[in-house]
């Protein structure tokens, strides 16, 4: 385990052991209330803030017309309010941030960011729009194929005319300047969540898997420079920790923002080594092409700065919700692979058509890599059930049981 | 004539010639098979026309899935998808289809393996992930035409992404079954689908009477050809044979529904396992004059195709297809049926299955209450799951909301 190193921001740590423990502390204050840290921000930078719901949106649209961005974090609380809105049957994550606005959480808010994503969150946008849960509401319409060139330049358009309408909307207009430095600002960041990543893989940093996503929730809604400086810090000074003999497993699933129940997965005697979420691994590799930014119009690979945005979002690994998924699999075995995990543990959230119908895909490509995986289906709340934990440690057991090295 | 003796409503002729027309279509399916001639599948926001013009044989498993929901064949067959590891929460259709996928199930016994599939993402992610499970487990290339979902319309950059789209299929579709596209074929292919969809649309016209001349069921029987047979000639002689039916019906005043005293909106897919509802309610003087799913099919939502620029004119109906605009434009339809066939009531099917129709409809019937002043009720099912209705539960709800209807006329 290393101490004071230089981090992959490239700046030399600063600060003391001391620093690596405040900045654990204050990631799990984050994920706790993230809404309290928007609170703060906005007091301590004067400036307006807009919520988005899926990873595939680029927070940097928002930041380059001076305006927070924040992701609205699944909180899995149980105070239900959308009962009157929309059916049950949207997932419960959707439900919760349909709650969250109808509950007046989200007042800090001064718009909110749409895209199709799913069929629930459609159905979430429908009422949001519908009822003005926050004063500007917009619809992204945002392509499902990613892999085509026409796909890439079509987003492109698509973010410049949201960009035209925000600008419009909330009275603040884009600046190419700001977008460039939203994009280098995104790209330390998410450059320092893969360094995390890759270090708790390696195991020279064991920060327990509850930790991480906490750091994954800060990471997408404190302002990134904060995030960046504390992460940084954490990553120079990491807290002393050791994963024990808990067993070494990838989460995998769409978004998993509930620190809680992932500490209680973890009681089951398994470490969340690695992550194949939304929100994780698929999200913290996107890394937009700040010299074509920087070069401006028609230079590099790219025709403009929104080109390379839309290029670097579509390019990443993708959600069963995009075309063509099959990459996923693949990232997956390369997230165990690389971690040297002894299983994966799909977290299905109830009524998420997409991940329903790719689990027994992937199920079949993990067994055939021989690689032991275990389905939860669940709703994201709460801390988990003892019967939850029952079942883990029996697939705990199995795993172990069955001696296999990978 | 104004009412019937009997209290069930009496079945079109139309609907019998149906049955053969189903039939033959079965049967070109399998020889189309067994001739080694290519074949499709698609989703129904994709049109069969393109396919008629180029030779390939185009299949709709929603159609399918449908006849199999009518034949009470879903649970056995979503067992088997089941025990495949997809979820019992999936959309009815997929968990259908995929049971005779996996088995060989089913009316016709196993579906000849399609040549290629296409599917569009102009009603619901659920669809991208069904034609992605029969690729994976038939090995049959598959394409996804991407229509991302649009607020109201599909114009500007929208519309020519969609347009590059339906050109990305086309060329790829010549390439995988090695038909070209005939464009002259098509322009008459079109002509076909235009007539049979203005016929169509008389048809939901003639709805408007008082007292309507059919029922809810009988026009739900007819989606078959509106969906799957869109430019042959029997489609044609078919709707005209229904339009004519049904006019005579309006010119005699017939009643479907004897001694019609509510006029109500069935929004969102019918129970293909209960069309008899349909029927039941029709004894306490129910009439679903007019219904949501079958205008998708209208002129509103896939009006007149410009036959000398077919691509891009499919490409505006795909792009703003029903399920591919948002409340706004539900809210704006609803209201216009409200008010062109007096209804007196809405009936919200809420199919667990269907996210992408459900998920709106809370917000719909408070919205219509507010803004037309009619009441409407959440009526909790399935369009293909049995397990999933309770019908001694809903009959008693539907009970309740004529009581509402009646209470306003009060
Ligand atoms: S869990 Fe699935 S259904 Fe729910 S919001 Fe995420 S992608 Fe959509
Ligand atoms: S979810 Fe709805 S639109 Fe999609 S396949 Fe099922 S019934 Fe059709």
């Amino acid at each position: 385990m290393s101490g004071g190193s230089n981090s992959a921001s490239g700046s030399p740590a600063t600060g003391s052991p001391a620093s690596g423990v405040r900045a654990l502390a204050r990631f799990r204050a984050v994920a706790a209330d993230p809404l309290a840290e928007l609170a703060a921000a906005k007091e301590r930078t004067g400036l307006m803030a807009v919520g988005y719901f899926d990873s595939y949106l680029p927070e940097e649209l928002i930041m380059a017309h001076g305006v927070l961005p924040y992701r609205v974090a699944v909180t899995g609380r149980e105070d239900l309010r959308s009962g009157e809105f929309i059916q049950g049957f949207a997932c419960p994550a959707s439900r919760d941030l349909l709650d969250q606005a109808l509950r007046g959480d989200l007042v800090l808010l001064d718009g909110a960011l749409f895209t199709r994503y799913c069929d629930s969150l459609r159905g979430v946008f429908a009422v949001w729009d519908s009822e003005k849960l926050t004063p500007y509401v917009d619809f992204v319409r945002y392509p499902t194929v990613t892999n085509t060139v026409s796909a890439v330049k079509y987003l492109a358009a698509e973010l410049r005319e949201v960009s035209a309408r925000m600008a419009k909307a909330l009275d603040a207009p884009a600046d190419e300047r700001r977008l460039l430095e939203a994009a280098a600002a995104c790209n330390r960041k998410r450059a320092l969540v893969a360094e995390l990543a890759a270090r708790r893989a390696s195991r020279d940093l064991a920060l327990s898997g509850a930790d991480y996503l906490a750091v994954l929730v800060a990471a997408t809604t404190m302002t990134p420079d904060e995030f960046t400086s504390e992460l940084s810090a954490l990553l120079a000074w990491p807290p002393p920790g050791e994963p024990g003999d808990a067993l070494p497993v990838v989460l995998s699933g769409t978004t998993f923002d509930n620190v809680s129940l992932a500490a209680s997965i973890e009681a089951a005697g398994l470490y969340l080594i690695a992550d194949d979420l939304a929100t994780g691994s698929r999200w913290y590799g996107v890394n937009v092409e700040t010299a074509t930014l920087a070069a401006g119009e028609g230079s590099g690979m790219y025709a403009d700065p929104w080109e390379a945005l839309a290029h670097a979002y579509l390019t990443r690994p993708p959600c069963s919700v995009k075309e063509p998924s099959s990459p996923r699999a693949d990232h997956l075995i390369s997230q165990v692979r690389r971690s040297r995990a002894a299983g994966v543990l799909f977290y299905l959230t109830k009524f998420c058509d997409s991940e329903q119908a790719e689990w027994p895909y992937l199920r079949d490509r993990l067994a055939a890599e021989g690689i032991p995986a275990f389905m939860v289906e669940g709703e994201q709340k709460g801390a988990g059930s003892g019967g939850l934990q029952t079942r883990l440690e029996a697939f705990r057991e199995q795993i172990e049981m069955s001696g296999d090295e990978l | 004539m104004t009412t019937r003796g009997d209290t069930r409503p009496t079945r079109l002729e139309a609907t019998e010639s149906l049955k053969s027309l189903i039939k033959t279509y079965y049967d070109d399916l399998f020889r189309a098979a067994a001739e080694g001639r290519p074949s499709v599948w698609l989703n129904v926001g994709v049109p069969c026309e393109f396919f008629y013009a180029m030779d390939v044989f185009p299949f709709y498993p929603e159609n399918y899935g449908a006849a199999c929901g009518a034949m009470k064949l879903t649970p056995k067959l979503s067992a088997i998808a089941e025990a495949h590891g997809f979820s019992a929460d999936l959309c009815s259709y997929i968990r259908t289809t995929l049971g005779t996928v996996f088995s060989g199930e089913g009316p016709y016994g196993q579906l000849p393996r399609p040549t290629v599939q296409v599917s569009a993402m102009n009603s619901c992610v659920a669809i991208m992930v069904w034609w992605r499970a029969v690729e994976r487990h038939w090995g049959i290339p598959t394409f996804v035409l991407d229509t991302p979902l649009v607020r109201e319309d599909s114009t500007g950059i929208n519309l020519d992404y969609v347009e590059s789209e339906v050109l990305r299929m086309l060329s790829w579709v010549e390439e995988g079954t090695g038909r070209t596209m005939d464009m002259e074929r098509l322009r008459e292919v079109v002509r076909l689908s235009n007539e049979g969809k203005d016929l169509w649309a008389e048809v939901l016209d003639l709805r408007r009477a008082r007292p309507c001349p059919i029922t809810a069921a009988d026009i739900f029987t007819h989606m078959f050809p509106m969906v799957a047979l869109r430019g042959t000639p029997h489609y044609v002689s078919h709707l005209r044979a229904l339009r004519d039916e049904v006019k005579a019906r309006v010119d005699e005043g017939f009643a479907a529904v004897p001694d019609e005293r509510y006029r109500l909106l069935w929004d969102n897919l019918p129970p293909w396992f209960d069309l008899r509802i349909f029927g039941d309610l029709a004894q306490r003087g129910v009439n679903f004059v007019i219904d949501t799913y079958t205008q998708a099919w209208g002129p509103r939502y896939m009006g007149t195709i410009d036959a000398d620029n077919p691509v891009r004119s499919f490409a505006g109906y795909m792009g703003a297809g029903f399920l591919n605009v948002q409340i706004g434009k539900r809210l704006e339809l609803l209201t216009e049926l409200v008010r062109d066939y007096e209804v007196d009531g809405v009936v919200f099917h809420s199919d667990r299955s269907c996210k992408p129709f459900s998920l709106v409809q809370v917000e719909l019937r408070n919205q219509l209450l507010e803004r037309a002043g009619v009441p409407g009720v959440l009526l909790e099912g399935d369009h293909n799951d049995p397990n999933l209705f309770d019908r001694e539960r809903a009959m008693g709800r539907l009970d309740s909301f004529l009581e509402v209807i009646d209470s306003g006329r009060a």
